[in-house]
Order: C-alpha cells, then structure tokens, then sequence
C-alpha cells in the first residue's frame, strides 16, 4: 500500500479542488440542484449501509422524512435552534428505525422490502391524518432556514445554493467518512458476515438480529440527517416528498450505480441526476423520464449487472496496468 | 418553449447583473425594456407526473395566446410594441424543483412574471419571491396569506367556486337531499372537501362523512361501492386528478350508479364517454367550459374570441382541452392589461396597477379582488364562474353564478368547515 499513496491522494486532492471550484462553474439553478445532489449522495450512501446486511428497505426515504419533520418541528413548535435541531431529528429518525425494527426483523428478505414499505407508509399516513402537528397533507410550511453566519467582516447568507452546497458538502463528506470507517471497522465486517453466511455468523455468536438493527439505526439517522439538510433549505415538507416514487429513484441510483463499494450508488446518483435535471431537460426530453429510467434499468441489469462502480474498477485496474506498469498490485 | 438562441452581449451583462442581486440576497433591478425587446414570461407547472393534466394543457394555451398577441402587435409598453415569449420548467409538482424551476426562471432568464399552479410547489418557490420580489400567481388561492404579497389568484378560485356548482343543483333539482364526497388526501383534495361541504350545508343537502383516499389510490372499485352503498342522492368527485376522476367514473358506470354526479373537473370528458355512455354522461355537472359554448359569447366575458381559441387549441392538441388550457392564458390577458396600464413590466409597477381599483377584468367578467378573510390577503380575484353540465355528450354552460354573492350569505359556513380543516390562513 505504500506507493499508491501518492496517486490516492493526488486524485483526493483532485476530486477536493473539483468540489470547491464546481458552483462556480454552474449556472444559478444548477447549483440548486447540485445541493439537492449532494444531499442525496447522502440518502443512498446511508442506503447502501443496511444492503450490506443483504436487506433492501422501501421505507428509507420515509426515514429520510423522519429527520425533516422532526428537526422542523423542534424548531417551529419547541423553538430549537436550527442546528440543533437538525441533530434531534436526525437521532429521532434512528430511534423511530429502532422501533420499527422489531416488527420488522421478523421477516427476511423479501419480505422485510415489503414490510418496510408498509411500515413507511403506515409513518406518511400518520403525516397526512394528524394536521396537528404534521400539517397533514399540506406539510408544514415556513420551516426556519439555517441561519446566517456573521464573521463581522463576511456574511454568510445559507439561501445562496453556493454556501448551502459548501456547508452541505463538509456534512455529507463527514458522514461519509463516518459510514466509511464503520465499514471498515469490526462491525462492518459482520455485517457482511450476516448478508453472506447468516447462520455461520449465528454459530459463531454474532446476535445477526442485532446487527440487522444496527445498520437499520445507522442509516436511518443518516438519512434523517439528509432530511433535515433538504427541510432546512427548501423551507417546507410534505409527505409526497418522501412517497414511494421517490424510493425507486434511490433504489435506482443503488442499482445502477452498484452496492459492493462505497462510491458506486454515488456514482449512480451523479450520473443519473445529471441526466435527469440537466441532459433531460436541456433538450426538452422531461417527459420522457420514466422511459429513459426504464431503460437505464433494464439496461444496467442486462449488461452491468455489478453497476457502474464494476466500470471504474476496471478503468483503475488499467490505470495500474498501464500507469504503474503493473508494479502496484493493490489500490 | 425553451430558447436556445445565442444570448446577446446586453443580455449577458442582464443575466449577470441578475445573479450577482439575488447571490447578494436583494431584489431584482428595474431594467429599461429595449425597443422591441422580448417579454419574458415564466410557466412553472407540473408537465409531467399525475398533476400534468393541470400544467402542460396550460403550457399549450398559452404558446397560443402569445401567436395570438405577438401576431396583433404584442405588448405595447410606452409606445413600443414587445412580443412575448413563455419559458416553461417542469417542477414534476415537487417543492424542491419549484425552487430550481424559480431561480432559473426569475435569476437565469430573466422573466417578468412567473405563473405556476401552486399547492404543494409554492412553499418552494416562495423564498425566491420573497428575496426577488418576482411577482407570481397561482390557480390555488389557499396558497395566499399575509406574507405572500408578491401572489396573485387572478384566475381561478379554487376550490371556492365549487360553490356555484351546488347551488344551481339545488335551485334546479330540489328532490336531492344527501351527498357523500370522495377526494385524494392531500392539498387540492381537502380544502376542496372543505369547500363542497360548506356548499351542500347551505343548499340544505346533508353530508355523509367524506371519503378519502391516499394519492398513491390505483383500484377505485371499493371507493365507488362504499359510496354507492350509502344510498346518496349525489355523488361528488370533489378536486380529484383528472387521473382519478376518470376511473371513478368509469367505475360509477359499471356499478350501475344512475344518481347525480357532480365534480370540480371533468378533464378530456370525451374520454370518458367513451368508456361509458352519453346516457350515462348526461347531466354530469363541473366547472370547466369548452370555448366554443355560446354562453361565452356575451359582452361581460373578457377572454378574446374564446371560440377561436378553442379551435385553434383542439387543432393542434385534439382531446386535450381541459381545466386548465385557457386559465393560464386569462392570466396573461389581466397582466398584459395590467403592464399597459402601468407602461411596465417591472413586477410590482404590474401588481400594483392590477390591483389598484380593486377591481379586475377577470376571462368570466368584472370582478372583485377579494380573500382577506379566507386567505390574509385581497389577492384572489373573484367573481362570476360557470356551472357546466353536460347534455347529449357535450359541455355546455348552465347558467353564471356570482361567488361573492353565495360566500356573502354563506360565509360563515365555509369558514366552519375551512377552521375545521385547519386550512385557515392564520392555521397554516
């Protein structure tokens, strides 16, 4: 591993320059939509921590929700400063994914996809009957922004997408690192161990219903944090906001882009939010998207079966190869 | 209509000087209009996804006023004449691309007055109204409150005018005494409940509890045999999406419901005869005229030769005529009179200017701008509204009824209902 080091943190120090000169160079509405990018890079990493147990939700963008009206409601009803509130309702996603995990660690499979759906569902019901204090199927509205920061000499201001983007960023590359480490660490091993060899890791001790619930918590809290980030900026939530629809896009992102590796489902979410927002709409192709979706799908399945993330392994073991002359054998 | 044509250098420095105001969190600057430069007019609506049916048939009507306007001389602005141009962004009816579609629109193009539908999208383009100044308007005036004072409901009063409809079934057909309303749960569907509910109580027609269902709904058999099942003199569709309302009929027809059906919209209703019968169509009472009925061809109505406009719209879009295909373009006519009169585009010259009399020249006649007691503010522009029934497979206007007529004797109604729902301005 010693001498890659160099290139990997060359191309760290790349993708870092890319990310602080990126704003710049997008128009005004693009940056829009280059924060609600970064925030769901967010989504489907914290996605890709529970597939690591081998278990698929349809209930994580509802957690995602979790965080958003949670951390609104602290602040508008209880007078919780932003910040701090954006931490509660992202500890209240974890702990309502706590709840709901033991109905739902019953099932395996297939049937926990299903059971989660039901399960975020039964959670946007709730926001669409109680008016009070969900604001029912209206959402709620006038959610506190973040506020500015005042150096004296500069200002702040988190309405401009640009500050919003950076401010964003540093969080979401923050957790990233959090859920990259946990990954690493003796807990992500065993989750890999319950995904592939459940009844070994059983026989061996490991409580798998525990580490089930584990990954469900971690990223249910981080997809709440996503939440509170997306509430906090757009001022307003609504339960269609977190509706099935939008948990096939990030199960699309997820597939397209591939499981096995961090950076995967963020590729796929890159890519096909590009496609979406900006290739899509340039030429006038909107409605066209559940076609172009489709296809995207079908074809990832057919003919990238491991994602694009197999891609740009395949494009770093060239790199290697014709770079380094075969002398690195491991990145 | 996206424009893709080569920006000009004076457009650049327009779009930088622009951006540079809104990165600076301040209001737009007032640009002198260039002689025959080109108005620029924003669509921010649903044009794909299960709202479209209110977006897109909007998007259309208005490419076809602007021919229209263009080819008579466009907008006359101090003695110049500018043509006029929409750019259209598809906010999917989603909060956080409205935001997108009205920093675009206002910061990036440069437009001058931003239409959208509303409901669930206007909390996400609010901050960029309220930092730019922009002046918007929706179709949904429960998105209207005190803070919205760069909003306008010019055009349709939705779901107030739902009232119009009740009241002349009760003053034509008496017998009907009970109704149950269906809706979807969300924010077109309630204040619509709210509305009809209000309606029924004052026409003395007693109310079975609404039905609601979610708007993810796909089978619409049990809705409609729970409904039949409560033995109502009428059935009403409420504000439902024109995706809804078309299996709800057709599951009405194949129940063999044969009681009263009323409902806000009966979008593309050919459709639905189709798939039923003209016998079973007949009667069946909405809101939403086709331009070629005679009724619209009297001196108060405002909307210029509605029935050329009708052609023009199902020549180039057959079977698309809907709700929503003129309202956009009423729009348009009330703000292109609003900015001649003012001699200016800037948003709040035309804001000003449209409502300064209180009064404004609204597609169904003169009328009144009004809301502060439903909505915060006098920002809704109210008046006469058609019923329309439908007789021997074809829409026709029944008769127009004045709203601010009914809500003066019934106001205190829809304010119980409205309270009830939690749908008030000062509840929001």
């Amino acid at each position: 591993m010693s001498k890659p080091q160099p290139l990997i943190l060359l191309s760290f120090l790349l993708l870092a320059v890319v990310l602080i000169v990126l704003p710049h160079g997008l128009s005004y509405s693009q940056r829009e939509i280059l924060v609600f990018l970064t925030i769901n890079i967010l989504v489907v990493s914290s996605y890709r921590l529970l597939t690591l147990t081998g278990e698929w939700s349809l209930g994580h963008i509802v957690m995602m929700g979790v965080g958003a009206y949670g951390s609104a409601l602290y602040t508008k009803e209880l007078g919780v400063p932003v910040p701090i509130s954006m931490i509660l309702g992202a500890l209240t996603a974890g702990i309502i994914a706590w709840g709901l995990s033991f109905p739902l660690f019953r099932m395996k499979g297939f049937y926990f996809l299903i059971g989660s759906f039901a399960a975020g569902e039964i959670i946007r019901l709730l926001w669409k009957r109680f008016r009070d204090p969900f604001g029912g199927p209206k959402g709620i509205k006038r959610i506190d922004p973040f506020p500015d920061i005042d150096f004296g000499f500069v200002r702040i201001d988190f309405f401009d997408p640009v500050n919003y983007y950076y401010f964003a960023l540093i969080i979401v590359i923050l957790c990233l690192v959090i859920l990259w480490r946990i990954e690493k660490s003796m807990i992500g091993l065993t989750f890999h161990a319950v995904h592939w060899q459940d009844k070994l890791a059983e026989s061996t001790g490991v409580n798998v219903r525990a580490y089930r619930t584990l990954a469900l918590v971690i990223s249910a809290t981080f997809a709440g944090l996503a939440g509170t980030l997306l509430a906090h900026y757009i001022g307003t939530v609504n339960p269609n906001v977190f509706d099935i629809e939008q948990m096939v896009f990030v199960l699309t992102w997820a597939i397209v882009g591939g499981t096995t590796t961090i950076y995967g489902p963020i590729i796929g979410c890159i890519i096909l939010t590009a496609l979406n927002e900006i290739v899509l709409r340039e030429i006038g192709l909107e409605q066209g998207r559940p076609l172009v979706y489709g296809l995207i799908l079908i074809a990832s399945v057919l003919f990238m079966p491991k994602g694009l993330e197999d891609v740009v392994k395949k494009v770093i073991e060239l790199m290697k190869q014709h770079v380094f002359r075969g002398r690195i054998k491991d990145v | 209509m996206k424009n893709f044509s080569s920006q000009t250098k004076r457009e650049f420095l327009k779009r930088m000087a622009a951006t540079i105001s809104a990165g600076m969190v301040m209001g737009l600057p007032k640009i002198t209009l260039a002689a025959g430069e080109t108005i620029k007019i924003g669509f921010l609506a649903p044009l794909t996804g299960p709202v479209a049916a209110w977006g897109k048939p909007g998007l259309d009507g208005c490419q076809i006023w602007a021919e229209r306007i263009n080819a008579a001389g466009g907008i006359q602005i101090n003695g110049e004449s500018h043509p006029v141009e929409f750019i259209g962004y598809d906010n999917e009816y989603d909060p956080t691309k409205a935001r997108a579609g009205a920093s675009k629109l206002v910061i990036e193009d440069g437009v001058k007055f931003v239409m959208m539908l509303g409901g669930d999208t206007w909390p996400g383009a609010q901050p960029v109204a309220d930092r730019t100044g922009m002046l918007f308007s929706t179709l949904l005036p429960s998105d209207l409150g005190p803070d919205t004072s760069t909003l306008i409901a010019p055009a349709e009063v939705h779901p107030i005018y739902n009232v119009t409809g009740v009241q002349w079934l009760a003053e034509n057909y008496p017998d009907l005494k009970s109704a149950v309303i269906c809706a979807q749960d969300d924010a077109l569907g309630i204040p619509s409940v709210a509305t009809y509910l209000a309606a029924f109580e004052a026409a003395g027609i007693a109310n079975e509890d609404p039905i609601l269902f979610d708007a993810a709904t796909t089978d619409f058999a049990p809705i409609v045999s729970r409904m039949i099942s409560l033995n109502t003199d009428i059935i009403c569709l409420d504000t439902c999406y024109t995706e809804f309302v078309h299996p709800l009929v057709e599951q009405l027809f194949q129940q063999g419901y044969d009681g009263t059906v009323i409902s806000c919209t009966a979008d593309f209703y050919q459709q639905m005869i189709e798939k039923t019968s003209v016998e079973f169509m007949e009667g069946f009472i909405f809101q939403f005229p086709d331009f070629d009925d005679p009724a619209l061809e009297q001196d108060f109505i405002n909307f210029e030769d509605p029935g050329g406009f009708f052609a023009e719209y199902n020549n180039r879009h057959p079977g698309e005529w809907g709700a929503v295909s003129w309202e956009y373009a009423s729009i348009m006519d009330l703000w292109k009179w609003a900015a001649e009169k003012a001699n200016s585009i800037e948003p709040g010259d035309v804001l000003a200017s449209m409502l300064e009399s209180g009064k404004g020249e609204h597609a169904f006649g003169t009328a009144d701008w009004w809301g502060s007691d439903l909505f915060g503010i006098d920002q809704a522009l109210v008046g006469n509204w058609p019923v329309v029934a439908i007789n021997d497979g074809k829409a026709r206007i029944q008769e127009y009824k004045w709203i601010p007529g009914w809500y003066e004797e019934h106001g205190e109604i829809l304010k119980k209902y409205f309270t009830e729902y939690n749908i008030m301005w000062d509840q929001r």
